[in-house]
């Protein structure tokens, strides 16, 4: 097990220009959380410093807190390191700044099929048309609220056909 | 002996070969390829594929479909000219399969295609797919 | 041929061309083309076609249950998905897996990594017209699924055989002697395309030219991030399993165009090859499942949590986030594939300024899965 000195060093560097809370899982993974008002000025320092592959942009849907948590990793080729960085934002009226300024169309498709999922708005995105579904006109389907299961049911089951009366148990 | 209708007689000749178009999402591609290639041949029994809905016979359905694609898949079925079939390949195609809970995908095939064979499976084995093609001789046969 | 034309008239010579998921040359992937004469000015791809909302349906069932849905993400390489989705939960939970396994878990996600390139081969060879490549490679690949049917008891889906805590039984007596058989089948038909085809070559040289700079920007990994000059692959750089302990190569090529792609393709191949031979020189004796998954228990809480795992798949860089909030069901699962980028970004930006008749040169040089691309 080496030692985690350089994913420390980078912790630290962060840490010291901006407000934020993080720890070092592992070697090569770094986590930190950041306020929605720091994401794009923190965003532009690492992209700087060598982060400059965008792996993942993904939103998870705390229901109890009524907040949406986006989270964006990041992963440097010259660092070999993946960084995480978590912010949150309203469930109530979603909208976060977009990050496709600074890592181009692979943050802006991402951010698309986000905005059709959980209906979260990105400001500063110029194309939040929909990605997969066509003529949808229920609501964003990934919330916690949306229960599929029992939408299922009412759309395409029928509880009087005998070989899916299995489904209603 | 029994005096044939001419229409019997040249379904017949006709049934000697028989084209297929296919519409496979996903899993039906990985399993539908192999019996075109060299292991399962599917040429020596007469069956080809062909590119276009207008030279085709038989419209074989492979793979879960969703609202969006299942419109495609009637379009091209009112493209093809008559006698036609279909055939379903796949548990997903026909009930929903192991998505059964997803709400982007068809639960009822019967509801959108007049379907005349099912083949289950999560995925047939590729003797399955002759098996189903020998009855379809014998079903055109018969259709007339 | 079966584009379905919209003429509504542009400019001059303009007009929108659908093309679309019945074409011969295509995929279940369609692109909108606005085309002046033969030359294309745009695409915009249109997705959709499979999507199931898989991420979701995983929330729904327990990991056990999720261990056989996860080979359904992409039916190509269904146990390199098994993998992620097994080494996901094997890090939230803190399980530590014994080295028979490990090696285990190598040799099939290699071998599966194969069977992908072959598919690869064989469907690129008939989206530029050579037949030959295609029922040659079809035919190939059927010596490694009846391996995968003798140790998985699957063809094409091994049933969730890579599961959380190792994998679910041990490979069989004399199975090692087979796969050495089948390697070498696999080495004779690389020496044969290795010949080099000159009609294939002269219908794909110099199409599709990719630079780095703009790989980098538009988020390319994997063959496609090679073939434009970067030497970089997950198994080198953040290694996962045991692959620090083998010695393999990564190809690597400055020419970025659809001829580069597909030779590192059938150069991995070969490398995969001598992984498999090293993995089973070294394979250990021991349990091939932890001690705490050796009596199955339905109902395991996964402790609180997150995680993202980053696996090289044959397509490029895979990646799953999982988030726990200690239930028995994972709370949140975000799957990255790689086709997710190279069919949007990176697609659209290489169709501009080419011809109607390259399209399926450049789509199938890009080893697009749609099923990943959708979930």
């Amino acid at each position: 097990m080496r030692d985690l000195e350089s994913e420390n060093e980078l912790l630290e560097d962060i840490s010291a220009r901006f407000d934020t809370d993080g720890w070092v899982q592992r070697e090569r993974r770094v986590w930190v959380k950041v306020s929605k008002e720091n994401l794009i000025s923190m965003c532009k320092y690492l992209k700087e410093t060598g982060f400059e592959h965008l792996s993942a942009i993904s939103v998870t849907d705390w229901l109890k807190d009524g907040e949406f948590e986006l989270t964006y990793h990041l992963w440097s080729y010259e660092r070999k390191t993946l960084l995480t960085i978590k912010t949150r934002i309203d469930r109530e009226n979603p909208i976060a700044p977009s990050v496709s300024p600074i890592w181009s169309r692979n943050a802006q498709v991402h951010e698309r099929e986000m905005h059709e999922m959980f209906g979260v708005e990105f400001e500063g995105n110029d194309d939040l048309a929909p990605l997969f579904l066509e003529d949808w006109q229920g609501p964003p389907p990934f919330r916690k609220d949306f229960d599929w299961r029992e939408y299922a049911r009412k759309e395409y089951y029928n509880k009087d056909n005998e070989r899916e009366a299995v489904y209603y148990e | 002996m029994k005096k044939e209708s001419p229409k019997k007689r040249k379904m017949k000749r006709i049934i000697k070969a028989i084209w297929i178009f296919n519409w496979f999402n996903s899993c039906g591609f990985a399993e539908l390829v192999p019996v075109v290639g060299s292991r399962w041949d599917m040429e020596r029994f007469g069956m080809i594929v062909t590119g276009t809905p207008r030279h085709a016979d038989v419209l074989f359905i492979a793979g879960y479909q969703t609202p969006k694609s299942i419109k495609r898949a009637q379009r091209i079925y009112e493209q093809m000219p008559e006698p036609k079939v279909v055939i379903a390949l796949g548990s997903c195609t026909m009930t929903g399969g192991m998505y059964w809970d997803s709400y982007n995908t068809i639960k009822r095939l019967d509801d959108y295609l007049p379907v005349t064979m099912y083949i289950p499976g999560c995925p047939p084995r590729p003797e399955a797919v002759f098996e189903a093609c020998a009855k379809i001789f014998k079903h055109v046969e018969e259709m007339s | 041929m079966n584009e379905q034309m919209a003429l509504e008239p542009i400019g001059k010579n303009e007009y929108e061309l659908f093309f679309g998921p019945a074409h011969p040359g295509s995929g279940n992937f369609s692109v909108k083309l606005k085309v002046d004469g033969e030359r294309i000015i745009s695409a915009r791809a249109d997705p959709g076609y499979l999507h199931r909302g898989f991420e979701k349906l995983m929330e729904y069932r327990l990991p056990i249950q999720n261990a056989v849905l996860s080979d359904r993400i992409c039916i190509f390489e269904a146990l390199n998905w098994n993998l992620i989705h097994a080494e996901a939960v094997d890090e939230l939970m803190g399980i530590e897996i014994p080295e028979r396994a490990k090696y285990i878990r190598v040799i099939m996600a290699e071998l599966s990594r194969i069977q992908s390139h072959i598919i690869w081969y064989g469907v690129f060879s008939i989206g530029t017209g050579f037949d030959t490549g295609f029922k040659m490679a079809f035919g190939y690949r059927d010596y490694i699924l009846d391996l995968f049917e003798m140790i998985t008891g699957g063809r094409v889906y091994p049933t969730g055989y890579i599961c959380p805590g190792g994998v679910r039984r041990d490979i069989p007596e004399g199975s090692e002697e087979k796969i050495l058989g089948v390697l070498n089948k696999i080495d004779e038909m690389v020496k044969l395309e290795m010949m080099g085809n000159p009609a294939l070559l002269s219908r794909v040289k110099d199409i599709g030219i990719l630079k780095l700079s703009d790989a980098i920007r538009l988020g390319a990994t994997g063959p496609v991030l090679r073939a434009s000059g970067m030497k970089s692959d997950v198994r080198k750089n953040d290694p996962y399993e045991v692959y620090d302990r083998f010695d393999f190569e990564v190809p690597v090529s400055n020419e970025g165009d659809a001829y580069a792609r597909y030779m590192i393709g059938i150069e991995e191949i070969k490398q995969s090859i001598s992984i498999i031979k090293q993995a089973l020189k070294e394979l250990p004796d021991g349990d091939f499942v932890a001690k705490e998954f050796k009596k199955p228990k339905l109902n395991i809480k996964i402790p609180e949590g997150e995680v993202y795992v980053r696996n090289e798949i044959s397509r490029g860089e895979a990646g799953m986030y999982m988030v726990s909030d200690g239930g028995t069901t994972p709370y949140r699962v975000k799957i990255r594939g790689p086709s997710f980028l190279h069919m949007i970004p990176v697609l659209e930006f290489l169709l501009r300024g080419s011809q109607i008749a390259d399209v399926p040169a450049i789509y199938w040089s890009l080893n697009i899965c749609p099923a990943d691309l959708d979930r």
